[in-house]
């Protein structure tokens, strides 16, 4: 059980988080939505402590986050593993490489300086692999990948940390809507059958509705939503996205703005 | 391996489980993956090796000896004593005025290098002129220049205009030219072509990509490399002087020659104070440039 009391981050007294308490249950498919600069990446990257929090506690079982240094720190994430928007791999490196580099934390230092994997942790992460399909792909180049297979890479990466926890930072927002399907089924499959607690930053409303158990609305830093994707009404939503409602609501007809040449356009970025 | 709590095993046991009861399947699968490739094997072992036995082959040719160096340190100790305390004996102003000298010669070199490879450097990158005969012209020209060395340089520029400063001026600029050109047209060709794809998808004429795509990529790596050059060649320009191309190098081989080793020493403290406050203006100046560099 991950629980998260009163965190709360700022950038150069500019809070980007502010206030945050939570408990994840294990194995919950959980959704964090919210605009842009809701706090949404700040909130993920403090629990792997990417980032850490200028205030508050975040605490997994018995073990207190926010206090671990050096191996503990590094155990902790191995645990909690982390897969991001713009994939996070290194291009130079072949992709079966980039996977095993989810076993490190488990692998002793001089054997993974000089890339000696072990029999099991090449199985292991081949094993990775073909669950999604990319195999084939394990002796290419990361970056002779297209963005929906070096997304699969990096689940694959995350998978083999055996990790308790997955911490996914927009990890579609780079994707076509067919790799983002097949991305976010990954995200599933790990969730129902690892029983892996995923905690996903979205962007798109309608994706966090169909995959998420429970949905966290958050804006300006602060939760303002917690529940069930049911309860999360086309009202609240409008309050969560603001103007950019319309965008991310797709079930309310976008309706195209009639112009004629001369008149002054709003932009609402 | 980590041995799990209960709790923790439906996710963690079940991927590595899955994996070793197939470990047979994957083999058959994935065999090269789990081969150690001899290739790489050999290579790995191969190359150092390799670099062991030519290091350790030129030290032989070259007579390296620990019992020489042993044997001569403790003239390196005298020197050393001699040099105590360093002494400008009356002379600070004139070596001061030779250090300016030197200062002077490494700037104008630095400068008239830089200048005249900036525009050059355009025509030996790929992305600008596709024409293979051109830039591979101008690269080979590059080379040739490059390949002189300085010292050669000065040397041959006192030939032609005579002893002084001047000539040293001419040796920094030949010398640093070649190099210039070299690293200039590699950051060039080093830039992401999207912005100047950009340009021209503006309707942009090949004058514009560079001036607006190419341009606010290199400057900051080049104003860099300028800066970087302008330190080294102050230590440059002391080694020329001492072949008669201006500056405080004259007076560090007329010094050590008679032996005057206090004001040797105090010489030496001098150009390393002059060279530390360059090395500090210009890491200032290099962090502005990239640092505003990133913004835009």
């Amino acid at each position: 059980m991950l629980v998260l009391n009163d965190v709360a981050r700022q950038y150069n007294n500019k809070a980007a988080v502010s206030a945050v308490s939570l408990t994840v249950d294990r194995g919950s498919f959980v959704g964090v939505i919210g605009r842009s600069g809701a706090g949404k990446s700040t909130l993920l990257r403090m629990i792997n402590r990417l980032v850490d929090p200028t205030a508050g506690t975040i605490a997994f079982d018995d073990i207190d986050v926010t206090r671990l240094s050096g191996k503990a720190l590094r155990d902790w994430r191995a645990r909690c593993a982390m897969i991001f928007q713009q994939f996070n791999l290194v291009g130079r490196l072949d992709v079966l490489t980039n996977v095993l580099m989810g076993r490190l934390n488990k692998v002793s230092t001089p054997r993974a300086l000089l890339r000696l994997w072990s029999e099991e942790d090449r199985a292991i992460a081949l094993s990775a692999l073909e669950q999604f399909d990319i195999a084939g792909l394990a002796a290419q180049r990361a970056d002779s990948l297209s963005g929906g297979q070096q997304q699969r890479v990096a689940i694959a990466r995350a998978l083999v940390q055996e990790p308790d926890v997955i911490l996914a930072d927009e990890p579609i927002a780079s994707l076509d809507p067919r790799n983002t399907k097949v991305v976010m089924d990954a995200l599933l499959r790990i969730n129902k059958h690892y029983g892996i607690t995923v905690m996903c930053n979205l962007h798109s409303l309608e994706l966090a509705r169909g995959y998420c158990d429970r949905l966290i609305g958050m804006s300006a830093g602060r939760v303002v939503f917690d529940g069930a994707p049911e309860l999360l009404t086309d009202d609240v939503a409008r309050g969560l996205y603001g103007l950019e409602a319309d965008d991310v609501i797709e079930t309310a007809p976008v309706a195209k703005p009639e112009l004629s040449p001369g008149d002054a356009v709003a932009v609402a970025l | 391996m980590s041995v799990n709590a209960p709790e923790i095993a439906p996710s963690a046991g079940r991927l590595r489980a899955a994996a070793l009861a197939d470990l047979g399947g994957l083999r058959d699968r994935h065999g090269v993956h789990f081969r150690p490739s001899m290739r790489r094997r050999i290579l790995a072992i191969g190359i150092p090796l390799v670099l062991i036995a030519l290091a350790i082959f030129a030290m032989v040719v070259l007579n390296f000896s620990l019992v020489r160096i042993l044997n001569g340190l403790h003239r390196l100790g005298q020197f050393a004593i001699l040099m105590m305390p360093p002494e400008p004996q009356g002379r600070f102003v004139a070596f001061s005025i030779a250090l300016g000298e030197t200062l002077g010669i490494a700037f104008l070199g630095t400068l008239v290098a830089a200048v005249l490879a900036f525009p050059v450097a355009f025509l030996a990158a790929k992305n600008v002129i596709p024409n293979i005969f051109a830039h591979f012209a101008v690269r080979r020209a590059f080379d040739v220049i490059r390949s002189v060395d300085t010292l050669i340089w000065a040397l041959m520029w006192i030939n032609v205009v005579g002893l002084g400063p001047f000539a040293g001026v001419l040796a920094i600029a030949c010398s640093d030219f070649g190099s210039f050109g070299k690293l200039f047209s590699e950051a060039i060709e080093a830039t992401d072509g999207k912005a100047v794809e950009g340009v021209t998808a503006s309707g942009g004429s090949k004058l514009h990509q560079v001036r607006f795509g190419l341009l606010p990529q290199v400057l900051p790596v080049i104003a860099s490399q300028v800066l970087y050059f302008f330190e080294s060649n102050t230590r440059s320009a002391t080694i020329i002087g001492i072949v008669g191309a201006g500056g405080v190098g004259a007076y560090l081989t007329e010094l050590i020659r008679v032996l005057e080793l206090q004001q040797v020493a105090f010489l030496i403290l001098m150009i390393l104070v002059t060279v530390a406050i360059i090395d500090f203006i210009s890491s200032k100046l290099r962090l502005a440039i990239i640092g505003k560099a990133k913004i835009v």
